[in-house]
């Protein structure tokens, strides 16, 4: 009732004021960009930072559990503020594609041109097709539920098979050292760290497996799952530090 | 002729100044501008001499490179602390139950710019030098806590952001009505998180020193920088908070065109 | 009317003059700039490049105590990009392995380069080539080689080490390399199983590159399709006054439906081209290696030695050790040396064939006997030796004394009348002498 009575008096604001709402959009616009860029990215390198940064971390395992699991956090915190008070559903892509920018830079500027490492031997992974249908899945549900637990799963199944044809061609096979390795495996051979040496790598080490040997769906099912959680959680984080408190004392 | 002139003079003014909301937006670019020239002339000095001289903590030209550095950024960040917090605190507003909902606009937009540039270095700390720092553990043996890239992370970019936060905060503070009647939770969650980063540091150099020798990012010892990051999100608080606001001061001002 | 002021020549000659003075001002400013630069690298030019690689703040303990690295050799130190050099050694790996460091279950030998410099193209270990991580035996010997390839100009200094799980870096001695050629000529091609020929320089990257720019330009595609309207406050005030289907509008919906479908669509369009292109793709590989010790090197039998006390002078900075020494060869021996955490203290006495071209720390006229008479076929004999010198202290391994764990360990090394080479470990409790 009171919605509609102020819609029916609801001006849109004109002239000044719109230039002033929008040069406040811009200013905002630009400080979430590096906002995002800096605090999502520390925190996803300083949780599955070394699945990303080399090649020979990709694994079956453990690469598409963690990866999903923590790249899900800041999206589901941003979409709880951008949807819940402007519906916009843009949360997920914003954060994930100012992830990519921070990669990409530190990989090149970084890795590559301070420390010599070759760019492919450190390419950061893309969780981008997992963002676009997170985004969408809740733009269309418009609810919390049904984005955990349909966009939470995709956001994890989607992103084995979108990296695949990035990293796909590193795990051909080839023959060093009287033993079977991929391309991947002697990149991390070859070009000499002093502070990464193989025994640290948390990559999958061969046990018992039911379904025919079959390890990544197992690993993207489980990271399916474990989204679902994440998202819902992380969403009531992002709506618990969006509050609008003020304080007597602190 | 000389109205002439003097009306291209008005007339090219106009189109240099800026429209009055935005009176802060040269200083704004200018502090992207330098922060930048800054953060790129660090990682040119590491390019420079991180190689030759930065190996090595026990080598003399590391003294000479490296913890000279460190001293300049100590003191620098000291005194850059203190003379801007010093000045937002000593010039602020006294009479802020008179102030005009036109002014309160500006403001709120150069407290949005402040913690703009805030962001911008947690950028620089947060993304580039925070993976430079694995980059480099891959090419230095780790002897002190003070290597060629923490004396730039930890104890500049670090500082640096703490203090651009710092001074939104104090901003907010001292200028504008809502944020002197009571503490915005938000704003202040988004400082003081991050600045718990800082803190971090000395979990991270215990367990490096006597739990975690290995340079695994996402090691444990890793998580309290993780957690302080968290709090960035409480800037999401400080937009709806602005929102609210500048709605209801866009209200009380006249339409023009 | 046309002023003076106002006059076109007087104003092209205000013109050239205040672009004169604004030349010349530049000028100084670029001389200025210009002298401080020429200070700034005699400055810079009066400083030795670096020496080591930061392995003296690892504890004295675990340096002495882990790998214990001898005969360590480079095949050249002066090579081109492109050339392959190799780097052969030995160790013992010490049976009083200190309670702290995890027993080297894995273990990873490494090369501390400033970065991949160089790349490892072979590694061996006793003879076994291996590719991952290996297990060591404390009390065991192995020897080892690596062959690195040149990649990029330059010169610098480059240690053999043993990454040890959860121990830190144990280095071996360093030595200077100087890298000539152009970068540019570097290659490294290497054979799949297939055939193929990879170039690891370039290999994926393009691709890569061509599916990250794919994917975010269809975010940015998304994201300006939101971020092109009026966002925040306007957004805020038409759902607050209830106006969400103005927020949303048909089009939106069509687009995230396609967007919905689309998506998933390609990426599992793109992955099941990828796994037709790659079929033989495999996992990572992670197995750790086993590779057992050498028949004994060290502590072969043929010279028994206990340390019967260990002391520190602090002042005199010398390290005192009483040895109980049985010789059961069939020639009289001498002691050589007596090595540990990377220095070598010679005894000039005895002549030493040398099985080490790299610059190790040496202290070659710092080791002393009480009683230097060679030791008889069958005899035993308890001896002093002294090994005294400042490099206790440079080297910081006078901070056993400080340590956790104050013990030693180290290597000593006699020489017969023939040559023959003898070594036995030692190990014992230190203590420390303040006057």
């Amino acid at each position: 009732m009171s919605s509609k009575l102020s819609t029916q008096t609801f001006h849109h604001y004109i002239g000044e004021k719109a230039r002033i709402a929008r040069a406040y959009d811009y200013l905002v616009l630009v400080l979430a960009l590096f906002l995002f860029i800096g605090s999502f990215h520390l925190h996803f390198a300083l949780t599955v930072g070394d699945w990303d940064f080399w090649v020979d971390w990709k694994d079956r395992q453990w690469w598409p559990l963690v990866t999903p699991l923590i790249g899900i956090t800041f999206p589901a915190a941003v979409q709880a503020v951008m949807w819940s008070n402007f519906r916009l559903p843009l949360g997920a892509t914003l954060c994930v594609a100012c992830l990519s920018i921070g990669t990409w830079i530190a990989r090149v500027f970084a890795y590559h041109y301070w420390n010599f490492f070759p760019i492919n031997m450190v390419m950061p992974s893309t969780l981008l097709p997992s963002a676009l249908v997170l985004d969408v899945i809740l733009m269309m549900s418009n609810s919390l539920t049904i984005t955990a637990i349909f966009g939470g799963s995709a956001f994890a199944l989607l992103f084995y098979p979108s990296n695949w044809p990035i990293f796909g061609m590193f795990h051909l096979p080839i023959e060093a050292g009287n033993s079977q390795l991929t391309i991947a495996d002697m990149f991390g051979f070859q070009y000499i760290r002093t502070g990464m040496p193989e025994y640290l790598r948390i990559i999958e080490r061969g046990t018992l497996r039911t379904y025919g040997q079959i390890a990544t769906p197992l690993s993207a099912f489980c990271s399916a799952l474990l989204c679902t959680l994440m998202y819902t959680l992380w969403w009531h984080i992002g709506h618990w530090f969006a509050t609008t408190r003020y304080l007597k004392k602190i | 002729m000389g109205t002439i002139t003097d009306q291209i003079k008005i007339m090219t003014d106009q189109t240099k100044m800026p429209p009055w909301y935005l009176k802060d937006i040269y200083r704004y670019l200018s502090a992207f501008g330098v922060l930048t020239l800054i953060y790129i002339g660090f990682r040119i000095y590491q390019g420079a001499h991180g190689i030759s001289s930065g190996l090595d903590s026990t080598d003399p030209a590391f003294e000479i490179y490296w913890m000279r550095l460190f001293n300049f950024n100590v003191t620098f960040i000291t005194l850059f602390a203190g003379l801007s917090w010093g000045y937002l605190w000593f010039s602020r507003d006294k009479n802020l139950d008179t102030l005009e909902p036109k002014e309160e606009i500006r403001r709120y937009l150069t407290l949005t710019m402040w913690i703009s540039v805030y962001t911008f270095a947690v950028y620089w700390a947060g993304s580039y030098f925070a993976e430079q720092d694995n980059s480099w553990h891959q090419v230095a043996i780790r002897d002190t806590p003070f290597t060629a890239n923490h004396i730039i992370e930890f104890y500049f970019n670090f500082p640096m952001y703490i203090i651009l936060g710092g001074c939104a905060w104090i901003y907010a503070r001292t200028r504008l009505p809502l944020y002197a009647k009571g503490i915005s939770l938000p704003l202040t969650l988004a400082v003081v998180g991050p600045f718990m980063i800082l803190v971090s540091v000395g979990f991270n150099e215990w367990g490096h020193t006597f739990w975690f020798r290995e340079e695994f990012f996402a090691a444990p010892i890793h998580y309290g920088f993780v957690i302080g990051v968290w709090f960035a999100l409480g800037v999401g608080g400080i937009l709806l908070q602005g929102v609210t606001r500048l709605i209801e001061l866009l209200d009380e001002i006249e339409d023009a065109a | 009317m046309t002023t003076i002021n106002n006059h076109k020549l007087t104003k092209m000659l205000t013109q050239i003059n205040q672009s004169f003075v604004k030349e010349i001002q530049q000028q100084e400013i670029l001389k200025s700039l210009f002298f401080l630069a020429i200070i700034f690298l005699a400055y810079m030019a009066t400083f030795q490049p670096v020496m080591a690689h930061g392995e003296k703040n690892l504890e004295p303990y675990v340096r002495m105590r882990t790998i214990q690295w001898y005969d360590v050799q480079w095949s050249t130190q002066k090579f081109n990009v492109n050339d392959e050099v190799t780097l052969t050694g030995k160790f013992h790996v010490a049976e009083d392995w200190p309670i702290s460091v995890p027993k080297p279950d894995a273990s990873f030998l490494n090369v501390s380069t400033p970065g991949p410099v160089l790349i490892r193209t072979e590694r061996y270990l006793n003879g076994k080539p291996f590719m991952n991580s290996v297990a060591l035996q404390p009390g065991g010997d192995y020897d080892f080689k690596i062959v690195l390839k040149g990649r990029l100009p330059g010169r610098y200094h480059i240690h053999p080490f043993f990454n040890l799980r959860d121990a830190g870096q144990v280095m071996g001695p360093g030595a200077w390399l100087d890298i000539g050629g152009d970068e540019a000529d570097f290659t490294n091609n290497i054979q799949t199983i297939n055939g193929e020929i990879v170039d690891m320089e370039t290999y994926g990257l393009g691709n890569g590159i061509f599916w990250h720019s794919f994917w975010a330009l269809l975010a940015t595609a998304w994201l300006l399709w939101w971020v092109r309207r009026p966002l925040f406050i306007a957004r805020y005030r038409m759902l607050k006054a209830g106006m969400e289907d103005e927020l949303i509008t048909p089009l939106d919906k069509h687009i995230a439906k396609a967007i919905l479908v689309g998506v998933p669509v390609l990426v599992f369009a793109f992955y099941t081209m990828t796994v037709n292109q790659y079929p033989k793709a495999i996992p990572l590989q992670a197995s750790l290696d086993q590779i057992l010790p050498l028949s004994a090197k060290v502590n072969a039998g043929v010279v028994d030695i206990e340390t019967l006390r260990a002391e520190y002078r602090v002042p005199e900075r010398a390290m005192k050790l009483s040895l109980n020494i049985k010789n059961s060869s069939d020639k009289p021996i001498q002691l050589g040396e007596f090595a540990t955490g990377g220095i070598r203290f010679i005894n000039k006495a005895v002549s030493i064939p040398d099985h080490n071209n790299t610059e190790s720390v040496i202290a070659t006229e710092s080791l002393s006997l009480d009683n230097p008479t060679p030791i008889q076929p069958g005899e035993q004999r308890t001896i002093l030796i002294t090994a005294g010198d400042g490099l206790w202290e440079s080297e910081k391994l006078d901070g056993l004394i400080n340590d956790a764990d104050s013990r030693i360990g180290g290597l000593v090394f006699f020489y017969d009348s023939e040559g023959e080479r003898y070594v036995s470990s030692i190990t014992s409790a230190v203590i420390p002498k303040f006057n």
